[in-house]
């Protein structure tokens, strides 16, 4: 097992170390006067163009520029954002709780509905149930998320104004405790629906396939034969073994929901990594830009590596593959 | 494939639910995209005597904060909305499909460094890249087209590879390769038109994630500002929720048509192809 997770770990340097050089060509790619690519539409004065020009060895040939970067970011030191007059590595700190609140409680809520769904569409007998619910899947999955957000606001928040339209939570908050949670619900309620319903169509198109295809396997009829009642099977059989696709799949949209729900974020001026980045874009911040990308591309691969294990968990033939 | 058998195939498209309804939507589109100069009543960018008015007779999706005509601008986003979409998707498969064949074909290193490539861009956060790239670099069409397309390739590169994989090792290649046919001809002639079905209906899929993909930019504000576009229009909207639903509602309401029209149109292909419906449930992964 441990020999698994060490592949698995090495497996995930090569991927960041590419990214990481991508990025930093990208950079290198905008045409124009580097130092100004890296500090983005603002005047430059020349003592801090020379330490630019110092700090990434601009110099110097393009892959020890590129080796020099690297080593920055290992230590943690993504640059300096001249928009916000602050590293680019404490922006990233301040809104990477806020994305992975939203992603977190998004797929608490879509991962149990989906399955519940897939899972009464695949063991149905009722044909219009499982109807009901792939035409309902079908559209939802092809609703943008964003534009269900613009609706949900316009209804929910506009019309009805039942939730807050924007935001993470009120300028000056004077509650506490319990009122403070429900105040933070509120805020939270909108994007989440959003987010989860998509998501959680997902979960569901993916777990009804999955158990109609366990459901034909011949361990089932075999516990069928052994007079297992209808729930049992599921409870035993059915759900572990219809479970494993979906944790690949959740765990990869989760690893990329962390690195910026981007469009849902915009949708609700949630202030997370998504609209750090829209607005650095908009802003022409483009350190903060490559950090967030980087940072976002760690929380894919790392994500990557927690569904790798969970996988091996809940399937013991892959723990013992070469 | 024959005339005939393309002519059976679309009479049994037609017959699937799925498929029959998907394949309406997809005509319909085209049709409005093709003729949009003929169905809008007025240019894309013509300003109206009002602006922000309510649906209404005169304006069908009402008008937009500087008195565009709602209706002129969705009929005529169909334009770019359909091109960006197939163009990416065209795209996708042209790269994905190389990769594919040539990794499907050939074993050993050749296939483990394409398939490894094709991972590496499957873990990366592309849509993230794609936005960076199109931010760093400005948008036009052809580089919308490109970076949509980047983000969707791997997928058809997988799927090739896959069917490739399957088909390399059977008798009939294995006959061709002692009748010495050249490679080429082995790759292309023999195998490709096996391996072409379950293609076509993930060219659909990727039509309709390069159109939301493209609505994203465009709604990000990244799109080709020259360009009318469903996903563009949606940016604005966003600026007018509270004073102006018809913005959001019309332009929003066109995308998912479509993107259902290709979902269903894809189903529906499956359906004919494989009627046990084995390959059908993979078309998302």
């Amino acid at each position: 097992m441990l020999r698994f997770i060490g592949r698995r770990a090495l497996y995930a340097i090569p991927l960041l170390l590419v990214i990481v050089v991508l990025m930093f060509s990208m950079l290198h790619l905008i045409p124009g006067d580097p130092v100004q690519a890296l500090v983005g539409d603002y005047p430059v004065p020349p003592a801090y163009r020379q330490a630019i020009e110092e700090k990434y060895r601009l110099n110097d040939p393009f892959l020890v520029q590129v080796g020099n970067y690297l080593a920055n970011v290992v230590q943690g030191d993504f640059g300096f954002s001249y928009q916000n007059q602050r590293t680019v590595l404490s922006l990233i700190l301040e809104r990477a709780p806020r994305t992975i609140l939203l992603a977190a409680v998004s797929f608490g809520l879509a991962i149990p509905l989906g399955m519940l769904i897939g899972i009464a569409c695949g063991t149905t007998r009722h044909p219009g149930v499982d109807k009901f619910w792939t035409t309902t899947a079908l559209i939802a999955y092809a609703i943008p998320t964003f534009w269900l957000g613009q609706l949900f606001v316009m209804f929910f928040a506009l019309k009805l104004g039942w939730f807050p339209t924007q935001g993470i939570g009120p300028m000056v908050s004077r509650t506490q405790g319990f009122a403070w949670v429900l105040e933070r619900i509120r805020y939270l309620a909108l994007p989440v629906m959003a987010f989860g319903i998509h998501e959680g169509m997902r979960i569901a198109r993916i777990m009804r396939a999955s158990v109609i295809d366990t459901l034909s396997q011949g361990y089932i009829v075999t516990a069928r034969a052994k007079g297992l009642g209808r729930g049992q099977i599921i409870r035993s059989h059915v759900l572990r073994n219809s479970s494993l696709p979906l944790v690949t799949i959740a765990g990869y949209a989760f690893g990329h929901a962390l690195g910026g729900a981007v469009l849902l974020e915009t949708v609700f001026t949630w202030p997370g990594l998504g609209l750090l980045l829209v607005d650095a874009i908009r802003l022409r911040d483009n350190m903060t830009v490559v950090g967030v990308v980087i940072f976002s591309a760690i929380a894919v691969v790392v994500m990557n590596l927690v569904v790798d294990l969970l996988y091996a968990m809940l399937d013991p033939r892959i723990r013992t593959m070469r | 494939m024959s005339e005939t058998t393309l002519t059976a195939h679309a009479a049994r498209l037609m017959r699937t639910r799925h498929g029959s309804i998907g394949a309406v939507i997809l005509i319909a589109m085209a049709l409005i995209a093709v003729f949009a100069g003929l169905l809008a009543p007025y240019a894309p960018l013509q300003q109206t005597a009002e602006s922000l008015a309510e649906p209404s007779a005169a304006y069908l999706f009402g008008t937009d904060n500087i008195g565009r005509d709602i209706f002129s601008l969705v009929v005529h986003g169909a334009r770019s909305s359909l091109l960006v979409g197939l163009g990416a998707a065209l795209a996708a498969l042209l790269v994905g499909g190389t990769v594919g064949i040539v990794a499907g074909y050939f074993q050993g290193p050749v296939e483990a460094v394409l398939m490894r490539i094709v991972e590496l861009f499957q873990t990366l956060p592309v849509i993230i890249l794609v936005l960076c790239a199109v931010a760093l670099f400005g948008s036009s069409f052809w580089l919308l087209i490109a970076a949509v397309a980047l983000a969707i390739w791997p997928m058809e590169a997988r799927l090739v590879y896959g069917q490739y994989l399957k088909l390399r090792d059977r008798d009939f290649i294995a006959a061709a390769r002692v009748a010495d046919l050249s490679t080429a001809h082995i790759m292309f002639r023999e195998i490709l038109p096996n391996a072409l079905q379950p293609v076509i209906v993930q060219v659909a899929l990727d039509a309709s994630i390069a159109i939301l993909i493209e609505a994203g930019l465009g709604f990000l504000g990244l799109s080709d500002p020259d360009m009318v576009s469903w996903g563009r229009l949606l940016f604005v909207a966003q600026d007018y929720m509270d004073s102006a639903w018809w913005m959001s509602l019309f332009p929003g309401a066109a995308i998912c048509l479509t993107v259902v029209g290709l979902n269903l149109f894809a189903d529906g292909l499956n359906e004919v192809i494989d009627p046990r419906g084995s390959a059908g449930a993979g078309g998302l992964q």
